[in-house]
């Protein structure tokens, strides 16, 4: 049986996490779960709801950072047919598991959250889009879905108002780009997951051509606890701007992985030398991707950055979807700028010239410089490939995201790109030999 | 006119009912190659189109929706499918190296390639949302952490002798009926959670 790790009892989305079978809906609503639901459905409108989540300052927690508030309030409220809320729950951003966690520990405040926004864009149905390999998470909202119609709390008349509403699954099954909103829309359609170009956009035009908010887990997720304590309370935590908490997963080279709940604001080395206890013994910090392998790398020396979103933007980088993607001295950046052009090229989806080409020119560039055949004119290559990718030239971020690997791994550690391409030598590998 | 399909007659009919689950019927296409996948193993050209015929779409369109998905499998796979992680948080933390273990120990060359017993197969897969547990991978539905060479022999073990397989039976979900599945079949839910960690 596998362990939590992370925060547990923290001051909103993990607050009861430390309770067992929270994932029951008798424990859920033992400690106060759906009386948010009960209050939105029995004595507010959709205005009030959305006004509520406004005063929050909430933002989107899947790494795009738009107001949720605002989101909600784009799809049009006199449209006469169905419109959908959609759940993305296709976590797949490498360094980030925050949203399994979530899942997997509270699944009822994401239906919850989810059946709150449906009411808040005058919707009834939601559809959560769960990732093909999250079997545990999906069997858990199944089974929590069921509960919660057995009680009536979905269904025709929740809490006994007339504003039926309804939570629905829908597996993935495999393909990053499902992360992005119109690839997702797409894949839940039926189709092969391609962004759609945009307008217009999806609350205008989303699922199955209807009206569509799409929403985050981490951010449905927050709403029941908005709605209990108000909005205003939610936004005394944070920064000036960037309000509330979030999650961050911490992985890699670092005393204590884990999922964890901070306050927006507190710096790097609060998460990687607090929270996570640290690098392992002997070793010190290089670098870290502060949001996820799509955010720039930040070198070790700045750790004390803070975890500001606006603050990060204006670095060039992001918050992202907070997986904190920690490297110690004893990895090449080279090879791990590889690895994950590798990944970027293996999941474009193909629709876009410069995605599609350009990741995997990346890829035959790293391979020739990893196999000692590397030269100025590699570093040439990466760098062109690396604008070429980079600056709206496609449809979605995927292909920003691997120029932003590229350019931010070269910027700051052009010194080991050269070692590679000009003196065929991997200095890490030397250090490590002596160690 | 066909004689022979490849696909069970129930699960056709099961395939036909699942556009109405839907707000478009097109939405059902990925679950129909579910069932079928379950039940051959992997999708044959001739399952993609008795889907295609079932839900009244394109062959070429279904076998399209097929190759975009990486948990679609167009060839052959072993009886227990290891989803091994190599994604940047895993390989910091010993991935590469324990795929090497696993080919060994499984005794397969290269990703894709089914032991001879046809018990197993492994392919090296993007991240897959556990990095707190790195490295870790996926089999049999479940999420497998903190791995090392010793916890992949013995995750090999037991599938190879019955008997020492016995702890999986009492996970909340047999591989035998995974979740695809409508929601009327549901499997019962163990009262403990998080078996993830066998």
């Amino acid at each position: 049986m596998a362990e939590q790790r992370g925060t547990v009892g923290g001051p909103v989305l993990t607050e009861w996490f430390a309770k067992a079978d929270l994932h029951t809906l008798d424990v859920y609503e033992s400690l106060g779960g759906y009386s948010a639901l009960r209050k939105v459905v029995t004595t507010m409108t959709a205005q009030q709801v959305i006004d509520e989540v406004k005063i929050s300052g909430l933002r989107g927690r899947g790494g795009a950072d738009f107001p949720t508030a605002m989101k909600w309030s784009f799809v049009p409220k006199d449209h006469p047919g169905p419109k959908y809320i959609v759940v993305n729950a296709d976590e797949s951003e490498p360094g980030s598991a925050k949203d399994r966690y979530l899942m997997e520990n509270s699944p009822h405040a994401l239906i919850e959250g989810a059946a709150i926004a449906s009411f808040a864009i005058g919707g009834h149905q939601a559809w959560i889009y769960i990732r093909g390999e999250y079997d545990l998470p999906y069997e858990m909202l199944r089974d929590a879905i069921a509960e919660a119609h057995a009680k009536g709390y979905l269904g025709d008349h929740p809490f006994g108002s007339d504003h039926a509403l309804d939570v629905r699954l829908y597996r993935g099954h495999g393909a990053y780009i499902c992360g992005e909103e119109t690839a997702l829309l797409e894949s839940l359609e039926g189709k092969r997951a391609q962004p759609r170009s945009r307008p217009p956009f999806p609350a205008v035009k989303g699922a199955w051509g209807l009206p569509t908010a799409v929403n985050n887990v981490e951010t449905l997720s927050t709403v029941p606890w908005i709605i209990r304590h108000g909005g205003a309370e939610y936004a005394s935590r944070g920064t000036e701007k960037a309000k509330g908490t979030r999650m961050v997963t911490v992985s890699g080279d670092v005393q204590k992985p884990g999922n964890y709940e901070i306050e927006i604001g507190v710096t790097y080395r609060d998460i990687i030398e607090g929270l996570a206890g640290g690098m392992l013994s002997g070793r010190d910090l290089k670098v870290f991707w502060p949001g996820g392998s799509s955010a720039k790398v930040l070198p070790a020396s700045m750790i004390d950055t803070s975890t500001d979103l606006d603050g990060l933007k204006a670095l060039g980088t992001m918050g992202g979807s907070g997986g904190i993607i920690v490297m110690d001295d004893s990895h090449c950046v080279v090879k791990a700028a590889a690895r994950l052009l590798r990944f970027y090229a293996h999941e474009s989806c193909g629709k876009c010239t410069p995605c599609r080409v350009g990741g995997n020119w990346a890829v035959r560039t790293y391979d020739r410089i990893l196999a000692n055949e590397g030269s100025q004119l590699e570093l040439g290559i990466l760098e062109r490939v690396s604008d070429g990718l980079q600056n709206g030239r496609c449809l979605c971020g995927l292909g920003d995201a691997a120029g932003w690997v590229i350019e931010s791994t070269m910027r700051h550690f052009h010194d080991e790109y050269e070692d590679h391409c000009l003196r065929h030598t991997c200095n890490v590998g030397k250090a490590l030999a002596h160690a | 006119m066909k004689t022979t399909s490849v696909l069970s007659a129930h699960l056709i009919d099961e395939i036909k009912a699942l556009p109405a689950r839907y707000p478009q019927p097109r939405s059902a296409v990925m679950p129909a190659l579910d069932l079928a996948q379950e039940e051959l193993g992997y999708l044959t050209p001739e399952a993609m189109t008795e889907v295609a015929t079932a839900l009244q779409l394109d062959a070429g369109y279904v076998e399209g929706v097929a190759t975009f998905y990486t948990l679609f499998h167009l060839e052959p796979i072993g009886k227990h499918r290891f989803y091994m992680c190599t994604n940047l948080s895993c390989t910091l933390r010993g991935a590469e190296e324990l795929v090497e273990h696993l080919r060994g120990a499984i005794g397969v060359h290269e990703a894709g390639e089914v032991s001879k017993d046809g018990l197993f197969s492994y392919e090296e897969v993007e991240c897959m949302g556990a990095c707190e547990y790195a490295p870790m991978c996926r089999v049999d539905h479940r999420y497998h952490y903190d791995l090392t060479a010793e916890k992949v022999d013995g995750l090999v073990a037991e599938r190879r002798s019955p008997a020492a397989a016995a702890p999986l039976s009492s996970s909340p979900l047999s591989p035998t009926l995974p979740p695809e599945r409508g929601e009327g079949d549901k499997p019962k839910r163990a009262p403990k959670k998080k078996k993830a960690d066998g």
